[in-house]
């Protein structure tokens, strides 16, 4: 309330003074004011090549240049974009219709051979292949109609199509001028798609310079016309370090900012010149326990009483200053899979008392590992939970890595505990259980990030048959057991969903655009007049 | 001459080669790169495939050689972080290092020439013992402390109360001994571009303001150092012959501190100055991180958080050729001038 | 001055009239110096036993009293004289035991730097030759890099190497490597331009006429006379050593968070200055001054006794 009393007074006074002005030395032009946002995020996407990897910064880049085929909105449903509508023909075939007149950057015109086009190259995508390759083939019906067939019945598909944002086949066709084909992907070199771009998107890309700044324009054949968003440019910084990212932001020299550190979010919500929105997010910080290395953690009654011994309230009050919602399990609400009854089990004695009965009340020595710079506050929260250990007499020796040593260090599956933060691509609870606690099997990738050789063979089961159910409440109530399965046996330590926060200058209006995958819809963004 | 002149310059190039080995060497050894470059479901074929390509899985020699072949051509590679030539990340950080080291260098002369100077002509003033003192603080104090100080006082505002705000006269002490904040203190502002990649902080008000604090940070540590030598170099200059005869011959006193005393100083100071140039590179790093300073200090940790080994290497080869060309240049103007060093090198 | 009782003073009848003593008992300076630096080396190794509670002991930390200002300020908790971190380690503890490791590098590597830059200056000094060019100009390109510069380039090294695991736990014996091996040429110089002095002197002379070894020509002969020169930038060099250490934990070069020096505390505390949280960062950084400062100034106040050139013009 307080902010927007000040907002208001602000206008008004602004408004006065513009008054005033006018009235006695200028005559308005009444020109209408180009909208430029200056916004700074913590990196820039490393290339303009939207296939070439799989981060948040490129989908943040194809969702301005880009639009997908279907998008999330706020409650976490399906909204048509290029898609305009879509039915499942039988268990393993979709038909989706295409939306009409829309033209890309250079002016070709969009059609199904776009898509089917994307989708191939989608599958050729050393970063997206994997999440593909449900997919068997692509075909056009029509113009404006595409038949997806998947290997199996998939209920993800329409999840799969967020992540199709149709290129421009045609603008990629042919050589480059060095000769090499327009349309290969090179990780980090210099391919014709990395330095070249044409979507459907709000946004063109009129001037970039890595790692420097990258400036986009309104498109002005944008089909979307009842999009409210009224930006004309926009200049995206990267600012890496934190602090000096808020203080642009402060300062005035920048309108957006993403990340926001959880140590500024105070200065930032004080501020009168800047609001700060926050959300819920959907990444999860936990720990695995390996039982590999450690014989006690086969012990169900050991791990339940490390989940008793963590005080996750504590971490997300102290240490994230309530940035992070303190979680029993890895979905997060709006998920399938998430279990509304879950609660956090923070309970010192209790957590004894299982210990003394598992024959380990003496506790024991183990290792532990956690990157230092990959989530916020990582190296602190590894500090606070081997504090927490220590109540119930587990002597925890806790080494603390950067990110770029910390992935071959958990590969290697170096500590007895190991810190990660998951966020799934597939914005699904299966994509939990394949990656972080299904069996570990080499040859079909699963239980790749399994850093606690957790293995129940009847969950994995479970989820398999998910994923082939394509009705889906049934699905839900079955990723919803494992949940419950995994909270029971505890096989990993849940801490938290880290939160998301994006600050922005009191006349923009991000609130509306912003959303827990992280990818602001700047397309749609409203400015108002300063 | 000639032989101490291919002596200075063999050296030079020894020095090089050794740091090339080292700059090296540490390729084999540091983090993995490809796990910065793909995304975190990527499987470990793609990930082998991808360490082949970069000529990642080379035996050394083969990896060396490529490496010392291209850096004598000033082709260090690729950046893996920024996806360009290393040269050029090191190119667009330079600027804002080396207007925080000309920003710091001109407080340390402008402030330490004068100071040195007057506590040399004075040596027993209590401004000369009070300046003599704070030189002694301010060199036992880590930069990174001065300048997280600074930030303390100038950026974020201390308010201290230790006299009875009821009053006039109370308030008005504390508000006199209170700092109010709100100096920048993060990164360099909105510098304005010059030409290319450079962009300078010294072409507006508010550039300059966010040169303030690192600079003075910068320039603390330095300058007590500087203070103390050209006092004592002053005070030795002063007892010589040359400057008790020019007094004996009557030249006025401002004249002999000025024109001839520091005159000779200089040359010392200057020498000293071009070695301690290594030195400013260590403590830029320090100001630097403490300051979100984008220089190349920040760039370099930050590589090395990142295990982008090209730019780590490229650092550390550039550094090192800058440390090498102003040694050889102070040894050599030394040589040239002082006649009492050998020019033949030889061992006396 | 007391007339010696026996024929021979004692060594500490000669160290009470001696003018070291004489100067000390008139600089009020130099007293205050030492007296806070026995201070501090006092507490510091007494740690374990001053210290409220045990900083390395996790299972006395409680997150939920974390980021307590100290005693003066409002909101305080008794229990806590100097506050607490981010973790809700008592600070006072923390400091007390970082101080611990912050002295116990300095002196490491300070004695380290002693030993290479001893031996190293004795054999350029008295050998010269090929050894002496070689060593002197080993010193110099050394020297020309900066020490600091050194440090930080041999921790990042090290430290990648090694990875940041093994770092970590054995950091203290890292550290001291890396600042000895950083910052012994200041030795080496010292002894060799004393060596040479000494040299040409008539006893060095005649220990070689008795046919004694280089060796113990050296050692028994020629050191023993180059003492008071390595005693004067001793002092020096343990508060270099002391700052190095300081600005490689601040870089994150140094000790890890889990077992802070004075250095890695004030890093750790700079995330939170913002915040308002300033004494888990300046409380530690006025400790490491006050340490460095009395430090530096008994070494000015021997640079002044036992060099009086300087003064003398």
């Amino acid at each position: 309330m307080a902010q927007h009393t000040l907002t208001l007074k602000k206008t008004l006074l602004a408004s006065a003074m513009a008054a005033t002005l006018a009235g006695t030395a200028f005559v308005s032009t009444a020109a209408q004011a180009e909208n430029t946002l200056r916004m700074a995020y913590d990196a820039d996407p490393v290339s303009l090549d939207i296939h070439e990897q799989l981060s948040g910064g490129i989908l943040q880049l194809s969702h301005m240049t880009h639009d997908p085929l279907v998008r999330w909105n706020d409650a976490l449903e399906f909204e048509p974009r290029l898609a305009s509508d879509w039915e499942q023909v039988n268990d393993t075939t979709m038909r989706m219709s295409l939306r009409e007149g829309v033209k890309f950057h250079s002016g070709n015109t969009f059609t199904a051979d776009d898509v089917v086009w994307t989708i191939e190259r989608l599958k050729r995508s050393p970063d997206f292949k994997a999440i593909f390759d449900p997919i068997e083939n692509v075909t056009a019906v029509d113009d404006h109609t595409v038949e997806i067939t998947t290997k199996k019945p998939y209920p993800l598909l329409l999840n799969l199509a967020t992540y199709v944002f149709p290129m421009d086949s045609a603008y990629y066709s042919g050589e480059a001028e060095d000769g090499d084909s327009k349309d290969e992907i090179v990780k980090n070199g210099n391919s014709f798609a990395s330095r070249n771009v044409s979507g459907t998107g709000p946004y063109t890309v009129a001037n970039r310079q890595q790692g420097v700044r990258t400036e986009f324009e309104r498109n002005p054949n944008y089909w979307d016309t009842e999009s409210p968003g009224n930006v004309d440019t926009i200049v995206l910084k990267p600012i890496s370090e934190n602090a000096t990212r808020v203080a642009a932001l402060l300062s005035g020299d920048v309108d957006f900012i993403a990340p926001v550190p959880p140590n500024d979010l105070e200065r930032v919500r004080e501020s009168e010149d800047a609001k700060l929105v926050t959300m819920s997010g959907t990444r999860i910080i936990f720990f695995h326990m390996n039982q590999d290395r450690v014989e006690a953690f086969k012990d169900p009654r050991v791990r339940q009483a490390f989940a008793y011994a963590v005080n996750q309230e504590a971490i997300a009050d102290r240490l994230m200053k309530g940035f992070a919602t303190p979680a029993a399990q890895f979905s997060p609400k709006g998920y399938a899979g998430h279990v509304e009854s879950l609660e956090l089990r923070h309970d010192l004695e209790r957590a004894q008392t299982l210990m003394a009965e598992a024959g380990y009340a003496d506790g024991f020595d183990i290792t532990m590992m956690a990157p230092n710079n990959r989530y916020v506050n990582d190296a602190k929260i590894a500090q606070a939970v081997a504090a927490m250990l220590a109540r119930i007499n587990v002597d925890v020796d806790l080494s603390t890595l950067p990110k770029a040593q910390y992935w071959g260090e958990y590969d290697d599956r170096a500590a007895d505990m190991m810190l990660i933060g998951w966020h799934a691509d597939t914005e699904d609870s299966a994509n939990f259980h394949e990656y972080l606690t299904a069996c570990v099997d080499l040859d079909t990738g699963a239980g790749q990030y399994n850093a606690g050789n957790y293995c129940n063979p009847a969950l994995d089961e479970l989820v398999a048959e998910a994923n082939v159910e394509v009705d889906r409440d049934k699905r839900a109530a079955m990723l919803q057991e494992v949940e419950q399965t995994l909270y029971d046996e505890a096989a990993i330590l849940p801490l938290h969903w880290q939160d998301l926060a994006w600050a922005s200058a009191n006349h923009v209006n991000i609130e509306p655009v912003v959303n827990v995958m992280n990818f602001p819809y700047l397309g749609d963004l409203v400015m108002d007049a300063k | 001459m000639i032989a101490f002149l291919v002596k200075r310059l063999f050296h030079a190039l020894l020095v090089m080669f050794v740091i090339s080995i080292i700059a090296f060497a540490i390729q084999d050894n540091l983090g993995d790169p490809i796990q910065q470059m793909v995304g975190q479901s990527v499987p470990e074929s793609e990930r082998a495939e991808l360490r082949e390509e970069l000529g990642l899985n080379d035996p050394f020699l083969v990896q060396y050689a490529r490496f010392a072949i291209n850096a004598a051509q000033f082709d260090f590679g690729y950046s893996y972080v920024f996806n360009q030539p290393t040269t050029e990340v090191i190119a667009r950080h330079l600027p804002a290092t080396l207007e925080l080291v000309a920003a710091a260098t001109f407080l340390i002369i402008t402030l330490s020439v004068p100071i040195g100077v007057y506590s040399a002509i004075k040596p027993r003033a209590w401004l000369s013992r009070f300046f003599m003192g704070i030189s002694i603080v301010g060199i036992s104090i880590p930069v990174f402390l001065t300048a997280i100080m600074l930030i303390q006082l100038f950026a974020i505002g201390v308010s201290w109360t230790p006299f009875p705000v009821d009053t006039a006269w109370g308030s008005w002490l504390n508000d006199l001994i209170s700092t109010e904040g709100g100096m920048p203190a993060y990164g360099r502002g909105n510098p304005v571009p010059v030409f290319g990649t450079w962009e300078t902080n010294f072409a507006s008000l508010e550039g300059l303001t966010y040169l303030v604090l690192p600079a003075v940070s910068l320039a603390s540590i330095m300058l007590p150092l500087f203070i103390r030598l050209i006092r004592a170099e002053m005070l030795e200059v002063m007892q010589s012959d040359y400057v008790k005869f020019a007094r004996a011959k009557g030249i006025s006193m401002r004249r002999i501190y000025f024109l001839h005393a520091l005159k000779n100083t200089m040359l010392p100071v200057i020498t000293v100055g071009g070695v301690q140039i290594g030195t400013l590179v260590a403590y830029t790093i320090l100001t630097e991180t403490v300051f979100q300073w984008p220089g190349m200090g920040l760039m370099f940790l930050d590589a090395i958080e990142r295990s982008d080994i090209p730019l780590i290497v490229t650092y550390l080869m550039i550094v090192g050729l800058i440390f090498v060309i102003t040694n050889t240049i102070v040894d050599l103007i030394y040589g040239l001038v002082n006649p009492t060093v050998k020019l033949t090198g030889k061992p006396a | 001055m007391n007339a010696p009782s026996s024929a021979l003073p004692s060594r500490w009848e000669r160290f009470r009239d001696s003018y070291l003593l004489y100067s000390f008992k008139r600089d009020i300076v130099a007293q205050i110096s030492l007296m806070v630096f026995i201070a501090l080396v006092a507490v510091a190794v007494l740690a374990p036993w001053l210290s409220p509670m045990n900083p390395y002991d996790l299972a006395q930390i409680d997150i939920l009293s974390s980021e307590l200002p100290p005693f003066w300020v409002d909101g305080s908790d008794a229990e806590y004289l100097l506050g607490t971190d981010a973790q809700g380690r008592d600070m006072l503890s923390t400091i007390l035991y970082g101080a611990r490791v912050s002295l116990m590098i300095g002196f490491g590597a300070v004695a380290l730097q002693a030993l290479i830059g001893v031996c190293f200056g004795l054999l350029a000094g008295y050998l010269g030759g090929r050894i002496d060019a070689f060593l002197m100009r080993l010193a110099d390109i050394q020297l020309s890099f900066s020490t600091l510069m050194v440090a930080i380039i041999v921790g990042a090294l090290v430290k990648a190497i090694f990875g940041g695991e093994t770092f970590s736990a054995y950091a203290v014996p890292l550290l001291i490597l890396i600042i000895g091996l950083a910052e012994w040429p200041q030795y080496a110089r010292t002894v060799r331009a004393s060596v040479l002095a000494e040299k040409n002197k008539e006893y060095v002379d005649a220990a070689r006429v008795m046919g004694l070894r280089s060796k113990r020509i050296m050692f028994r002969h020629i050191l023993p006379n180059t003492l008071s020169p390595i005693f004067v930038i001793s002092t020096v060099q343990i508060a270099n050593a002391i700052i190095s250490e300081a600005a490689l934990s601040f870089l994150g070069l140094g000790m890890p968070e889990t077992h802070p020096s004075l250095g890695s505390l004030i890093k750790a505390g700079f995330d939170y200055i913002q915040s308002g949280s300033w004494w888990i960062t300046l409380i530690p950084g006025a400790v490491l001054i006050v340490l460095v400062l009395s430090i530096n100034l008994l070494g000015d106040w021997l640079r002044d006794v036992m060099n009086p050139r300087l003064y003398k013009g």
